[in-house]
């Protein structure tokens, strides 16, 4: 009896890690829509299961080889079918159309949206590495970029917070509140967000005038950096126009927030924000 | 009366064979690239894996959703054309897609699409029916249904619908912007199979229905006044032609955004084409309508593929150089 008992425990025991494998076989053939999830894959090693990619999926290198299926919000909902995908992986911008009907045709999709800070993006970045089956790197990566969070944290020299006015739309003006991992971004690095509070990204120059910010940063996202920054430059009240502390900044580094590329851009910022030579 | 009837089947054989090549040219083209042989098996119920899931769950469903909405805005365009005898008028005219557009954008704002992805048609059917309710309401005085009055409240509906969805798209934040922007620019890629059916089954209906009336509309096209001498009750002709037009606009838009053009062009083309008799325009513009709505998203799906045109993009720039170009070819006096 008891070993009737045992064996059908033994039997259970194998059946549910039996169906406990079945799950963790890792997706072998990715379809991924955001360039940072894609950058992500090819950091955890996962880059050679990627099948189909965005246009803007151009981070490594490599990437650019894979097969486009679409931009980050319009995709081809025929052409990811014809890939036969195992996982498809879209961001908050995805078009939901297209994706209902995926996920209609049986096709698994998970949702990576934007994440609101540095906590926020390892968070995701474990949960891609879980998805993928490279817990154990995704694990390991986080913790060199907390580290490098950290260093940087440990490193601020001065006590005085430069209050930051970050404009990353012109015409309208459009920045940042405290729901982009770029507010937490400035705050690592010692400084404040003068918009951190607004309740939309719009955002008016009177106000930042008024609110007279140490530091401007300008993410040039197709609109001409140096022809805003002269602007600026004009308001000669202005604490960041007499201190020439108007800076244009790579948006390729700010707006693809990898745990690594965080770092990256957070020693950049802390550099920015400093005390100025 | 012979040699007309000959040549409206003609007319109608002709159409037909565009549509059906047309369509095949929709099933068989597309960013997967699939061989015609291959498309062909598949069609005749041989072949199967990724292709036949690609050729009846994708592209059959848009060429279906394509023919119904391209087919019911143009009906809908030659009845409101022919009901306010006026070659500007168009679905788009009236407000009744604004009344949508504004329907879809509170439910975006409000987040009500994430209890499910139907509630959008939904919320746009609603914006149109309201939008519709409030023209026929505000342009019924004494029992008559003033159509001078109801185009224009139509024009000013559109106005402050498109000023209420600036508004909502200035105050709203990034995702629900986009989802906006997205539905407004309109697209025949519908995931639900249910609202394609619907959306098919509504447009035959309507026009179905429609040749009921076709005797009225050929009166009213002289005039109101004549139209009653002939012997047409106007009032309840009025009334349920307007009611059939804005119910098929507010399917359309409810269900596949705003795709402009269609309903302007195309009536306009086949009047030059098979005559103004509405015996004939019904079914000439409801089949032309929807061959070219199924040509336009063929190209909107293919011309950069992988990426995809808003197809009104396409009906917009095709429809319009193809209008120009019939328009300036003709000889002068001819015009409607």
């Amino acid at each position: 009896m008891k070993l009737r008992t045992g064996l059908t425990l033994c039997a259970l025991c194998l059946l549910v890690s039996g169906s406990a494998f079945a799950e963790a076989a890792p997706p072998r053939r990715i379809v991924s829509l955001g360039p940072v999830i894609t950058e992500e894959l090819f950091l955890l090693g996962s880059g050679e299961s990627v099948v189909g990619r965005s246009h803007y999926c151009t981070k490594p290198e490599e990437a650019r080889k894979i097969e486009e299926v679409g931009n980050v919000v319009e995709l081809s909902t025929e052409k990811i079918v014809a890939l036969r995908p195992d996982l498809v992986l879209t961001t908050g911008m995805t078009d939901p159309g297209p994706v209902e009907k995926l996920k209609r045709l049986g096709i698994p999709v998970m949702e990576f949206p934007q994440d609101n800070n540095f906590k926020g993006i390892c968070d995701s970045f474990l949960r891609l590495g879980q998805t993928v089956g490279k817990e154990k790197e995704a694990r390991e990566l986080i913790r060199s970029a907390e580290a490098g969070v950290n260093a940087v944290r440990a490193s601020m020299p001065s006590k005085t917070k430069p209050a930051v006015f970050l404009e990353i739309g012109l015409d309208p003006l459009v920045t940042i509140t405290k729901e982009s991992y770029l507010n937490d971004l400035i705050e690592s690095a010692g400084g404040t967000n003068v918009a951190r509070d607004a309740r939309r990204s719009l955002y008016s120059r009177e106000k930042v005038l008024a609110q007279n910010p140490d530091v401007i940063l300008i993410v040039s996202m197709g609109f001409d950096g140096e022809e805003e920054k002269k602007t600026w430059q004009g308001y000669g009240g202005l604490s960041a126009a007499r201190q020439g502390r108007i800076y244009i900044v790579d948006s390729d580094l700010f707006c693809a927030p990898t745990p690594l590329s965080f770092v990256k851009a957070l020693k950049v910022m802390k550099e920015m924000l400093g005390p100025k030579p | 009366m012979k040699h007309r009837s000959r040549k409206w089947l003609m007319w109608l054989l002709f159409l037909t064979v565009i549509a059906s090549g047309v369509a095949a040219l929709a099933l068989a083209a597309g960013p997967a690239g699939i061989p015609v042989r291959k498309v062909f098996q598949i069609l005749s119920g041989r072949g199967g894996g990724i292709e036949q899931t690609i050729i009846w769950d994708i592209r059959l469903p848009r060429l279906l959703l394509g023919i119904a909405i391209g087919g019911g805005l143009s009906l809908a365009g030659v009845i409101l054309q022919g009901l306010f005898r006026n070659p500007l008028v168009e679905p788009y005219t009236l407000g009744i897609s604004g009344g949508a557009a504004v329907g879809i954008s509170l439910n975006i704002v409000f987040g009500l699409h994430r209890v499910g992805i139907l509630t959008m048609p939904v919320a746009g059917f609603l914006g149109a029916c309201s939008v519709i309710f409030l023209l026929y309401v505000l342009s019924v005085k004494r029992k008559v249904l003033s159509l001078h009055g109801l185009l224009l409240t139509g024009v000013m509906i559109n106005f402050i619908a498109s000023s209420l969805i600036m508004l909502i798209l200035a105050m709203s934040r990034g995702k629900d912007l986009q989802g906006i922007v997205f539905w407004i620019m309109g697209s025949l890629d519908e995931p639900d199979g249910s609202l394609i059916r619907l959306a098919l089954g509504a447009s035959v209906f309507f026009l179905a229905v429609t040749y009921f009336f076709h005797k009225d509309l050929n009166a009213l096209a002289l005039g109101e006044e004549e139209a009653l001498h002939l012997g047409v009750p106007v009032e309840r002709t009025k009334r349920l032609l307007f009611t059939i037009a804005s119910l098929l606009i507010g399917v359309s838009v409810a269900v596949s955004g705003m795709i402009g053009f269609v309903g302007l062009v195309v009536p306009h083309f086949m009047r030059k084409m098979v005559g103004h008799d509405h015996r004939i325009l019904l079914a000439a513009s409801f089949l032309a309508g929807g061959a070219f709505l199924v040509f336009c998203d063929t190209l909107a799906r293919t011309v950069i593929a992988p990426l995809e045109l808003p197809v009104g993009v396409v009906t917009g720039i095709l429809g319009g150089i193809i209008f120009i170009f019939v328009l300036t070819r003709q000889e002068p006096g001819g015009t409607h």
